[in-house]
């Protein structure tokens, strides 16, 4: 039996991104937290691996069951982090429960879950976000809704949804019910399925006092656009303080987005409630259209913090990065440029002014690539046509030679102390041209 | 905002081509809703001839892939396909057509005993996901053997000891010497819907699963 080694290979739900999608990656990335930066969240660096106790406390069985886990050399269980944020609620709890709050914190890095890879949910992958620790304050909540927001009009998304839940509302009236545990996996199942059938098989089997009852047939109902009339028969159907409190924090939550002009992009769904078991006020995720997934999520985790430490209420909002870029491609026009199809291919011939030259064309922004082959005439036009360069500079001959490279045919002309400027300004302005009409001017 | 209210207009359904395509016609058309155009047979994706519906024709076991990746906003498959499949979407309604069961069957003349008392059956079915959940359930350690068609031939050449396949009215299993000895799922349609759909096409959405609703509901 002949075994073919994985050597070379890479494993399922991993993958290596490169040219103009890694750019694309690392500037959606930068922007993204550039946003944050400018809402005064500081940046946070947690370690890619943890204890796994850690790493699984107050997660839900899902999260839990999709840890990936490995051995210590102790023989400690480790795992890799399955979200960033654990780790932050992790270094808030045992260290910095003392600093003034609320803090603020932003990230961005890759984490990983033991899935089979599905629709758009890949073993490795990559999260920016925001955590908003120390205040319960709904102003708090409205502002990490309203920063995600912020943060996908940054980086060119402009049609979205806000899809907006409360935990406690259901929590509210699983406390209510005192089902069994079967019981309650079932109703959980049928909610999460948003299964009508299994909803109505479930009440005509399970007997409820009638206000129980109604609260439950309507739940699924309790979704919409129409934010007032869904809040006020919630309120309506409320059977105790847990899910009253639930509508009074999410009307305040409105309130303030109503303020800064987000409600039209918000839709409530009370039946929402799959996360990843820490949540414990309000859960929302964001929707493009064309993508079947959500492309953001996050919610109040008030429990979290206190499992390491002094507890401290919190709340944070996480954007996938494959599933915003798949959003922005479905949205663009044109894709990406590569960015690193150089302006300039200098020949250099050893030259000391050469170097002086490159130099200088990069200070004023170009992006120069040395020709390192001596290559001279066609073959360096060649070469860095080829490239993508929109000029090339043969240094080896005397004098100095640049070659127009933006027609069908390289147009020669001799560089002197008059026309260098001339020449950094030109391709400048190409170089900002092209940029425009990629649709890639840097929006903020 | 304005796309987003043009996105509510249109919508996708992924329909399956086979056993449940008639029925699930002549429901839409008896629920007022448009119907696909009528074609040669060949194209995949066809527009409505009123109103702003297209249909894709897939296999049944595609439906929920389709789905959850939002290729297709709702769709018509079989509870069978749609736990097999293990996508994660929402299940607004059930269709009264394509009742069978999933059932696990024996030859006729193996004594029927308790399943805990089999060391390691070998089951022959095209659902191994569901096949393998019913006995890890019941603490059976079965070798699972996944095909792709007459399932029931699995006993006859001595390939399998059970089979786990659906059954509609139990003659198929008959005729190959075989009995139902447990039923593992009530099988019938259900309306698929891509859980971001739900929310972006919400009143699309919703007036689709309105209409058949109204009609379905009884008297």
């Amino acid at each position: 039996m002949t075994t073919r080694s994985s050597a070379g290979q890479v494993p399922t739900g991993v993958a290596d991104y490169f040219w103009g999608e890694a750019y694309a990656r690392r500037r959606l990335e930068a922007t993204l937290l550039g946003a944050f930066r400018q809402w005064g969240y500081g940046d946070v660096v947690t370690p890619a691996f943890e204890y796994a106790d850690t790493l699984s406390a107050r997660g839900n069985r899902e999260l839990q069951s999709e840890l990936c886990r490995f051995l210590d050399r102790d023989g400690s269980m480790l795992a890799l982090r399955a979200d960033m944020t654990i780790p932050v609620a992790r270094l808030v709890g045992t260290r910095l429960h003392d600093a003034p709050t609320p803090q603020r914190f932003c990230y961005s890095g890759s984490v990983f879950r033991d899935v089979e890879p599905r629709a758009g949910q890949q073993r490795e992958f990559w999260q920016a976000g925001v955590e908003l620790l120390g205040s319960a304050a709904p102003e708090a909540d409205a502002e990490v809704l309203a920063l995600t927001a912020h943060a996908l009009h940054a980086v060119g998304i402009e049609h979205f949804r806000l899809v907006l839940g409360q935990m406690q509302y259901f929590d509210g009236l699983l406390q209510a019910l005192q089902l069994t545990p079967e019981a309650q996996v079932r109703l959980t199942q049928a909610i999460d399925r948003n299964s009508e059938p299994e909803l109505d098989a479930f009440l005509r089997e399970t007997p409820l006092p009638r206000r129980q009852q109604r609260a439950l047939a309507e739940l699924p109902r309790l979704g919409g656009a129409d934010i007032d009339a869904i809040l006020h028969r919630a309120e309506r159907l409320a059977l105790n303080k847990t899910m009253q409190h639930a509508i009074i924090n999410l009307r305040a939550i409105c309130d303030v987005l109503a303020a800064c002009g987000m409600l039209e992009r918000v839709t409530l769904d009370l039946s929402e409630i799959h996360n990843l078991g820490y949540y414990t006020g309000i859960t929302f995720e964001v929707l493009a259209p064309g993508v079947g997934f959500r492309i953001a999520s996050g919610g109040r985790y008030d429990n979290l913090i206190g499992t390491f430490g002094a507890p401290l209420p919190a709340v944070g909002a996480a954007l996938g990065l494959e599933r915003v870029l798949l959003a922005w491609r479905l949205g663009a026009t044109a894709p990406p440029p590569h960015p690193l199809a150089p302006d300039l291919v200098v020949a250099t011939g050893n030259h000391p002014a050469a170097f002086e030259f490159a130099e200088r064309a990069r200070r004023a922004g170009l992006v120069v690539v040395l020709d390192l082959e001596q290559r001279s005439d066609a073959a360096l036009c060649a070469y860095a046509g080829a490239v993508g360069a929109h000029a090339a500079l043969d240094w080896g001959v005397a004098p100095p030679t640049i070659f127009d490279l933006t027609g069908a045919t390289p147009v020669a002309d001799a560089l002197t102390a008059q026309s260098a400027p001339v020449l950094l300004a030109s391709l400048l302005e190409s170089k900002e041209c092209s940029q425009v009409l990629a649709g890639n001017e840097v929006r903020s | 905002m304005e796309s987003l209210d043009a996105d509510r207009a249109s919508l996708m359904i992924a329909l399956p081509k086979g056993r449940l395509v008639d029925q699930t016609l002549q429901l839409f058309a008896a629920a007022g809703l448009p119907l696909p155009a009528a074609d040669n047979g060949r194209k995949l994706i066809l527009a409505s001839a009123v109103g702003d519906i297209r249909y894709v024709m897939s296999k049944p076991a595609d439906v929920p892939t389709y789905v959850e990746y939002g290729a297709a906003d709702l769709g018509i498959c079989g509870l069978d396909t749609l736990r097999e499949s293990r996508r994660h979407v929402y299940e607004p309604l059930l269709l009264p057509f394509g009742y069978c069961r999933l059932c696990l069957a024996a030859p006729v003349d193996r004594p029927d005993t308790p399943l805990r008392y089999a060391s390691q059956p070998r089951v022959a079915t095209k659902y191994p996901n569901l096949t393998a959940d019913f006995f890890r359930a019941r603490g059976v350690n079965a070798e699972i053997i996944a095909l792709n068609g007459s399932v029931e031939l699995g006993p006859l050449v001595g390939l399998a000891d059970l089979i786990v396949d659906l059954v509609e009215t139990g003659s198929t299993l008959q005729a190959n010497g075989l009995v139902e000895t447990r039923t593992i799922m009530q099988i019938q349609a259900v309306l698929i819907a891509n859980r971001a759909a739900y929310h972006l096409k919400r009143t699309a959405v919703e007036n689709v699963i309105g209409r058949l609703r109204t009609h379905l509901a009884p008297g």
